[in-house]
Formats: structure tokens, sequence, C-alpha cells
């Protein structure tokens, strides 16, 4: 009995050491992060001097999102390093805090309280997803400071008539596939799709992305022949791609911002032997390599989807930003995720850069409604509730590679793969 | 017509995988009064060796039953040894604890070694089918479902032909008699217990071509596991089979005919409906408790 009790304490511990072990590397990042900072004083256009900006933020660095979470901390740790060599913003340093709400809406509710009451910064910027978005930018509305965020496009966010709140991405999720939309039912008649099947994750980015194509494609006459929505954790797709492939749609589009249930509907598809003329998911195939590892990469060609970024896009500042964040982080490029973080932090420098001071929150809020601003992502503009106005790039799986192929001004490709070919294996 | 057919069908099949994955479950429960929560974990470890050696050597996934059955088996038995033994005779809540640490750990581990990002062995036939005129069945399954037909033989012959056999219903129908009878309980625990890891060895290949996974994905196997033997009435081999089955089917209709909204609520919803009118599940025993009121 005594030896039971005694491996019953035991378990706890070797778990906690598990856990530590697992958490360690982090750590260690995060502190050659700050130490890299120290150093960064000497730069190409002057010193930063005087008393620090701290900038403060929460990230899922750990939990459910913490792949982008870490991936939003890269951006804005290189956006810090970047403005710090060459002067600092109005000549000051600039110093982020950040802290790890792990993915929990409770938790980084607390934090962004934290940030703004005891460690009193100066500015802030956003947390990742619409999930955690939605209750921390409320925090920040009822404490008046501007609040900028790289990730969460969710309608949800800008039905509450905030002022302070900016999405820096180009579009919200019912205008994610705006391009794919237009492209398709662009397309010259034959070629033009009759009938579309669409299929959505239950949360607040994959409903609306496919509920604003369905609404496009029938404003252009194409039928729906099948519109479902499933819950996020769903595994198995047969009976969802039978009755799909009984309908033979021209095109089929799915809405969700997770990988699992993306490559689980292409896997079935493939199973039911069915292959629509346009294929479109929102945001599984951006997820690179283990899209096209759990799909097989020959099954990824003709693929589309809406991507922010794109390391080849010609945009203003993207060479800089590339080339310091491959050099911090052993010539890695950077993810999706790090470029939106990149471009949120972009946005509120030119905020403060304008207004010339960052004494007067309000002031920066009304030159943000009143202008557009220069980022790595393109030029981005917003209206009166903070929802931006441009369109998402549209990507296409190509040979294996993720291209851009609309609009033309920033395609990494200047072929569209039209139709898709047929799944590899039937 | 041709919808109804193909969707019990994917139904079934689908069922099929479900039974390979919960009958060391039931196995497990009905010898040792152990309820393994850590046996979703050891399935999606199972996966990961499979993945492992697929990527490496391009051991294809069928095969690689030969090699994660013995492996899981011993890992089974190494972990009985270490833990679970300590705990034989306590209330079955206390292995649900133990287990659930366990899991915890493989968990971390596998995080560790493979990183928690998602994995799956695209074998040529990941997402191929049969076809029988209109209706088609996906091969993964198919291959999921002749193994565990070939796992629940095994199992049925090792229970009623072997001494091993003999013994574990011995000792599960009455230890201290089968003491008396010459037979070693606790060898007869350790030996059930393996056996029943060793059925998460081939569930877990079989898984790996079906279902992308990450570490943490043995949550969810594992609440549906448990939902399905608690419907076939928990330590009951044939319970499991037709509980699968019937879950299988039930979350196909759903999608087909209700809404794939719905999917994930009804097979709990069909549990809750067994347990009130038969709360021993569908072929559960009823425990003597029960009979003594």
């Amino acid at each position: 009995m005594r030896r039971i009790v005694w491996l019953l304490a035991l378990l706890p511990v070797l778990l906690a050491l598990v856990l530590a072990a697992g958490c360690g590397g982090d750590d260690d990042d995060g502190g050659d992060a700050g130490g890299d900072t120290g150093a960064t004083d000497t730069g190409g256009g002057g010193e930063a001097s005087g008393e620090p900006i701290r900038i403060g933020a929460s990230l899922p660095l750990t939990g459910d999102f913490a792949e982008p979470g870490e991936a939003a901390r890269r951006g804005y740790e290189v956006w810090m390093e970047m403005v710090n060599e060459s002067g600092g913003l109005l000549g000051r340093p600039v110093e982020m805090v950040i802290k790890d709400d792990q993915s929990d809406q409770n938790l980084v509710v607390t934090d962004y309280n934290a940030l703004i009451e005891q460690d009193q910064v100066d500015l802030l910027l956003g947390t990742f997803s619409s999930l955690l978005n939605i209750p921390a930018s409320a925090v920040a509305e009822r404490a008046q400071m501007v609040y900028v965020e790289p990730a969460g496009g969710s309608p949800d966010m800008f039905n509450r008539g905030f002022e302070y709140l900016f999405f820096a991405q180009q579009a919200t999720a019912p205008h994610q596939a705006d391009l794919f939309s237009e492209w398709v039912t662009g397309l010259p008649e034959g070629e033009r799709p009759a009938t579309a099947a669409y299929v959505a994750a239950d949360d607040p980015f994959g409903a609306p992305v496919a509920e604003g194509i369905q609404e496009q494609l029938e404003a252009a006459g194409v039928e729906t022949v099948y519109s479902e929505i499933y819950p996020p954790e769903t595994v198995n797709f047969d009976a969802i791609a039978a009755d799909i492939a009984a309908q033979k749609p021209d095109v089929i589009a799915q809405g969700s911002a997770g990988l699992q249930d993306g490559v689980n509907l292409i896997t079935a598809l493939g199973a039911a032997g069915y292959s629509p003329k346009q294929m479109f998911q929102a945001s599984t195939p951006s997820f690179a390599d283990q899209y096209s590892d759990a799909i097989g990469v020959e099954n990824t060609e003709g693929i589309f989807y809406a991507v922010s970024y794109h390391v080849d896009a010609p945009t203003p500042g993207n060479a800089e930003f590339l080339e310091a964040y491959r050099a911090k982080y052993d010539n890695e490029d950077p993810a999706e995720d790090a470029a939106d973080g990149y471009a949120a932090a972009q946005v509120l420098q030119a905020a403060v850069e304008a207004v010339g001071s960052i004494d007067d929150q309000a002031a920066l809020k009304d030159w943000l409604h009143e202008n557009s601003v220069e980022t790595i992502l393109g030029e981005l503009s917003w209206d009166e509730t903070g929802a931006p106005e441009q369109a998402f790039l549209l990507a296409q799986w190509q040979n294996g590679d993720e291209e851009i192929v609309l609009p033309e001004d920033a395609a990494t490709s200047d072929t569209i793969v039209n139709p898709k070919p047929p799944w590899t294996g039937r | 017509m041709t919808q109804l057919i193909q969707t019990i069908v994917l139904g079934l099949l689908l069922g099929g995988v479900y039974a390979l994955l919960a009958s060391g479950l039931t196995l497990i429960f009905g010898v040792m009064d152990v309820i393994n929560v850590a046996q979703g974990a050891l399935i999606i470890l199972s996966a990961f060796i499979t993945w492992a050696a697929w990527s490496e050597t391009g051991l294809d996934p069928l095969l690689g039953v030969l090699v994660t059955t013995p492996a899981m088996f011993l890992i089974g038995f190494g972990i009985y040894m270490a833990s679970v033994r300590w705990i034989q005779g306590k209330p079955p809540s206390t292995s649900v604890i133990l287990t659930f640490g366990l899991a915890l750990i493989i968990e971390g581990v596998m995080g560790m070694v493979w990183t928690a990002t998602l994995h799956r062995a695209t074998p040529a036939y990941f997402n191929q089918s049969f076809t029988i005129g209109d209706i088609y069945l996906r091969k993964g399954q198919v291959y999921a479902c002749a193994i565990a037909i070939g796992v629940l033989a095994v199992l049925y012959v090792i229970l009623r032909v072997t001494w091993l056999g003999r013994a574990i219903r011995a000792v599960s129908a009455n230890m201290s008699s089968a003491r008396l009878v010459g037979v070693n309980p606790s060898t007869v625990a350790a030996l059930t217990f393996a056996v029943g890891v060793a059925t998460a060895g081939a569930g877990g290949s079989l898984a790996s071509v079906l279902y992308p996974f990450l570490p943490a994905s043995h949550y969810a196997w594992i609440s549906r596991l448990l939902g399905i033997i608690v419907l076939g009435g928990m330590g009951s081999l044939p319970g499991a089979v037709v509980g699968a089955l019937l879950l299988g089917v039930a979350e196909t209709m759903t999608q087909t005919y209700v809404s794939p909204q719905w999917a994930t609520l009804v097979p709990w919803a069909v549990i809750m409906l067994v347990l009130l009118l038969r709360p021993q599940g569908l072929m559960g025993q009823k425990l003597r408790e029960d009979v003594a009121l």
C-alpha cells in the first residue's frame, strides 16, 4: 500500500519534469532574444536614446495555438530589433513586454489587464486568433488604448462598435476568398462552374469564410448542392465526402482554420473517388509540409487557398524583413503568422511616427482610421470598425510548391492550374 | 438507395476500426478491473512507431503490424511490471488515475521525440478504395476490419483453447479459487495486460494510415473507445464489437441524414439511452451486487 502511495506521489513529479523539459527550450529562446536586444544599440540610422518605449502583448506561446503564437512572437521581436537598429521609435529604444496566455481566453484578459495596470506599458499589440482577440481587445478598448491585432478576422471582432481596434491583415473572414470567388465566376462561358458544395468548421472563422464564398457564387448563379457545418473536432469525413461526391459539384469550398479537418476531408474525397474542378480550402493548405505530407504531395496540385503573405512578395520592406528574420533564425523562412505579427507592429509604428507622440492614444486611432499604411502585406486601410478593406492573396499549390496566383502584381506564378487534376491513386 | 447502402457500409467499416481499437481496452477491464486510460496514448505510440518505420525504411504499415504487435506486447508487460501491478485489487478508479498519468507521460515523450506536429503514413492505398457497383469501400478500413477480425479470432482462441486463456478466465471469475488450483494470478494479469496493449499495436498501425495524428490525438480516441465499451458492456469482447459497429453506423447515418453538426452528439445520446434501459450495457453481465439487492 505504501508503495502505491509513493508511486502516485511520484507521477506528478515525473510529469512536471517532462513538461519542464518540454518548455525549457522555449525559455532559452526567450532569454536569447532578450540578450540580443540588449546588445543591438549600434545601427544604421543613428542611435536610439532615452527611456525605452514599452510595448505590451500577450501571445499563446503554449497550448493549442502555440505554433502560430511563437511565430507571431518572432515577428514582433524582429520588428523591435530592426527599429532599434535604425534609431528607435521617435528616437527612443523599443522594449517588448510579451506574456504567455497559454491559448486561454481568461488568461489573455488577465495578461492585458496586467500589462496596462501593473507593467504600465506605453503601447499595445494584439494576440493571435479571433478566439483570444475578442476578449483581449475589449480590455484595450476599455482602457482606450490602440489595439492592432495580427490574426483574428472573425466578423464577431468588428460588430461591437470598438474604435481602438485594428486588424492588420487584408480582409475579414467573409472576404477571405474574394479573389477566388471573382476568378471562378469570371471564367469564360463553358468553364464557369454550375454547382458548388460548401462545408465549414463550426468556429468563428470557418463558417463565415464558407458563407462568404457561397453568397458570392450564388449571386453569380452558381447553384448550391451541399452546405453543411461540422464540429471542429470531427475526424471521420467519410459520410460527408460520400454525400458531396454524390452531388458531383464543380466547386468544393471548405472553411476551416485547422489542419486535421482539412486533411481528413481531402483523404475522404480521395477515397470517394471524387475530384472537383476547383477546390478551395481556407487555411489548411498554408500549413506547408505538414499539409503536403499528410495528403500526399501529388494530391496538393491545383488546390486554392487564401493567404496574407508570401516570402517572395514584392511589397515594400519585405526584403529587409526577410534578411533580418533569416539572420536571427538560422536562415529559416518566416511563417505567415510571423509576417502578420511584423505587419501589425509596422501599423502601430506608422501611427506613432505620423502623430509624433505616444501620449494621445485617441490621436493614434484617429490617424489610423483616416490613413493607410504600407506594410510587408501591402497597403492596409480600415473602415470605422477597424476591419481592413483590402483583399487576401489567392494562392495555389503547383508542382509541390505554394504559389501566389492573384492579384497579378503580387503573383509568383503566371499560370493557374485549372481544372484541378484528379487525386492520385484513382 | 445507393446512398443508404453506402452510408451503412461506411458506418460498418468505421465500426470495424473502432472494434479493433476497443478490443484491448475491454479485455484488460474484463479480466483485471483496470480501466486503461492510457490505451489511446499507446495506440498513438504504435502509430508513431509505424510511421517512423514507414518513413525510414518504407515498411508497409500493414506489415508494420508484425513489428508493432510484439513491440507493444513488451511495452505492455513493462508498464504492468513497473506500475499497474501495484494497484491490482484496488478499486478501478485508482487505475484511472494511474493510467491517466501514464497517458500524459507517453504523450510528453512522443512530443519530445517526434514533435507536436501532424504525422501520417501515406502508402499508395491510403486514399484508395475497392468498388462494388456504385458502392466504395476504403482500402485502409477494409484492411483494418480484416485485422480486427483476425485479432478478435486470436483473442477468442487464446481465451477458449490455451492454458493461458483458461487461467485468464479463471482469474476473472474467481481469483482465490484460481489460486487454489495452481494459477498464479499476477503472472496471468501481467500477460493479460500485455496482450491487451498488443492489440493497440495493430490498431495504431492501421490508424496511422487512416487518420493523421499528433501526440495529443489520444484524448479524442480514448473518449470514443470508453464510450464503445460502456455501450457494449464493460469487459465483454462481443459487446465491444457490437457497440463499435452500432456507433460507427450511428455516426455516418447522422452525418448523412441529419447533419454533420449532430454527428458528435448522437453516439453519446445512443449510449445514454442504452444505459438508461440496460445499465450493464448491451452484452455486459449484471454484477452480483446488483442481484443480491
